[in-house]
């Protein structure tokens, strides 16, 4: 599977593509959403890792759009932050599944394969 | 000495109804009058002070040098207390030693000139005044605990960053090699970046700690701008906004006299108001930059906010006025105080009008500094 890691942070960029990769995925690291949104977006059957945090556009701006896709990736939230910064972000997005930071393999894992 | 004459009589009973401490001394530094306050002050009784060389209340190191001050005062003139009134240290019969404000008067009598001591114990005075001290020391480290409340999801936040790194490489170890997959080429590499990852947690929690650990204030000659980054570094753990920083130092700065942590919070708050006020901002930026002027080091805070409402201005240094939302409104002035227990001063252009405020907090300069604090001292009973 290919995954796409939207993510400004170099360490946790660098760790998650790592354990990706041992997963046996194809990895694609952006450091902004503004990186991601410059390529040919990702397709269905693709997996997009936001994190909420980022510089410039937001993560749940990134969500919104990536949603509204003809067909639209399999999506996962991380974030650091607050429940109720993260709702306040993810106001009015069909649900998602949100990983809470610090992330381990396991959770990732779990996310990954569907449920 | 004489029995004493009615008028005589009637001043020392005057002398010893009086609050302060009062001697008089005769031109060889032997005590004449010593009254009921000063009994009690030094835990000597009249009848045994009067006749004795007034050393007898004072600490050994001023009592050698007595006799030559009033021997010099007397020989040239020159007045070094007479009339002019300091603070100086006594010494009780118990051997306590305390500070004591002395003012000296001098009368000529037909018996030669003679001295007239008053003496005020000073400790009561120094203990509020210790108190004080302690309370707004008090005051300053919470508002800087408040500061980091109130950064606090944020910094959890910027914590989560490398321990989510630091997890993610052991596991990726962990997995390789229970599955028996050969990493030895890649295995130092990865924990060097895991053990990165641990230290920049570390770095997180030490510059935390710093700043929230309570101590009592200090003073060190230390340049002001690493400290500036130092507290710019802090502000951004804590900083959601996007915006622009622009640092200027300014050249050759002369160090500054400071309690490097009371500083740093000024500056975290500055900052932190400044990138508040800016983020309404199109293009929010700040510009943080030192200078020289005169004898002081100063450092600009200027936001491209909207500036500050002529209505909020008369307000602004006062606690518990702001306007905003979170936080106790301490930060400003708290900000003043710190600024002017240093000596100096926070200044504040409200822009307005298309231009952003600018605070300005003013630090005397190292070598001035000491200059101030070596006029006040008290450096002993002369004269």
């Amino acid at each position: 599977m290919r995954v796409h890691v939207v993510e400004d942070d170099a360490g946790v960029s660098d760790s998650l593509s790592l354990i990706l990769q041992n997963l046996g995925h194809e990895v694609i690291l952006y450091p902004d959403a503004e990186g991601l949104l410059r390529t040919t977006p990702p397709a269905g059957a693709d997996t997009v890792i936001v994190d909420l945090s980022l510089p410039g556009i937001s993560g749940g701006q990134l969500i919104r759009w990536l949603q509204k896709l003809a067909s639209p990736p399999v999506l996962v939230v991380i974030t650091g932050q607050s429940q109720g910064a993260i709702d306040h972000q993810l106001r009015g997005v069909s649900p998602v599944r949100v990983l809470r930071k610090p992330l381990n393999a396991e959770s990732l894992l779990h996310v990954l394969t569907g449920d | 000495m004489d029995q004493p004459t009615v008028s005589e009589a009637r001043l020392l009973s005057v002398l010893d109804t009086a609050a302060d401490g009062i001697i008089v001394i005769d031109e060889r530094a032997r005590i004449l009058i010593f009254n009921k306050a000063c009994e009690t002050m030094f835990g000597i009784g009249a009848a045994d002070a009067i006749g004795q060389n007034v050393k007898l209340v004072m600490p050994t190191e001023y009592a050698a040098d007595h006799d030559e001050y009033v021997g010099s005062y007397i020989r040239t003139g020159v007045k070094k207390i007479i009339g002019i009134g300091r603070e100086v240290r006594g010494r009780h019969a118990d051997g306590t030693v305390f500070p004591l404000e002395l003012s000296v008067g001098e009368a000529a009598t037909p018996e030669g000139r003679q001295f007239i001591g008053i003496l005020r114990d000073l400790r009561p005075r120094k203990e509020s005044e210790a108190r004080l001290a302690e309370l707004q020391s008090e005051l300053v480290h919470l508002a800087r605990v408040s500061a980091i409340d109130e950064m606090g999801a944020a910094i959890a936040h910027e914590l989560n960053q490398p321990l989510t790194a630091l997890m993610l490489y052991l596991q990726a170890i962990r997995r390789a090699h229970s599955r028996g997959v050969d990493i030895n080429t890649v295995v130092g590499d990865i924990l060097d970046k895991a053990a990165g990852e641990a230290e920049r947690a570390g770095h997180i929690i030490q510059r935390m700690r710093q700043f929230v650990e309570k101590r009592a204030p200090e003073r060190h000659a230390r340049d002001l701008d690493p400290l500036i980054d130092d507290a710019i570094d802090l502000t951004l753990l804590g900083q959601r906004h996007r915006i622009r920083i622009d640092r200027e130092e300014g050249p050759a700065l002369p160090p500054v006299s400071v309690d490097p942590v009371q500083i740093q919070q000024i500056v975290v708050n500055l900052v932190r108001n400044a990138i508040e006020a800016a983020s309404v901002s199109p293009e929010p930026a700040i510009r943080v930059s030192t200078r020289l002027k005169g004898d002081d080091v100063i450092l600009d805070v200027q936001d491209n906010g909207p500036g500050i409402a002529p209505e909020a201005l008369p307000k602004l240094f006062e606690a518990f006025a702001s306007s905003k939302r979170r936080g106790m409104g301490l930060g400003l002035a708290i900000s003043r105080t710190i600024a002017q227990n240093h000596g100096g001063d926070l200044l504040v252009d409200p822009g307005g009008h298309g231009k952003g405020a600018c605070f300005s907090l003013v630090l005397p300069a190292f070598a001035s500094a000491t200059a101030v604090a070596g006029e006040g001292g008290a450096d002993g009973a002369d004269g």
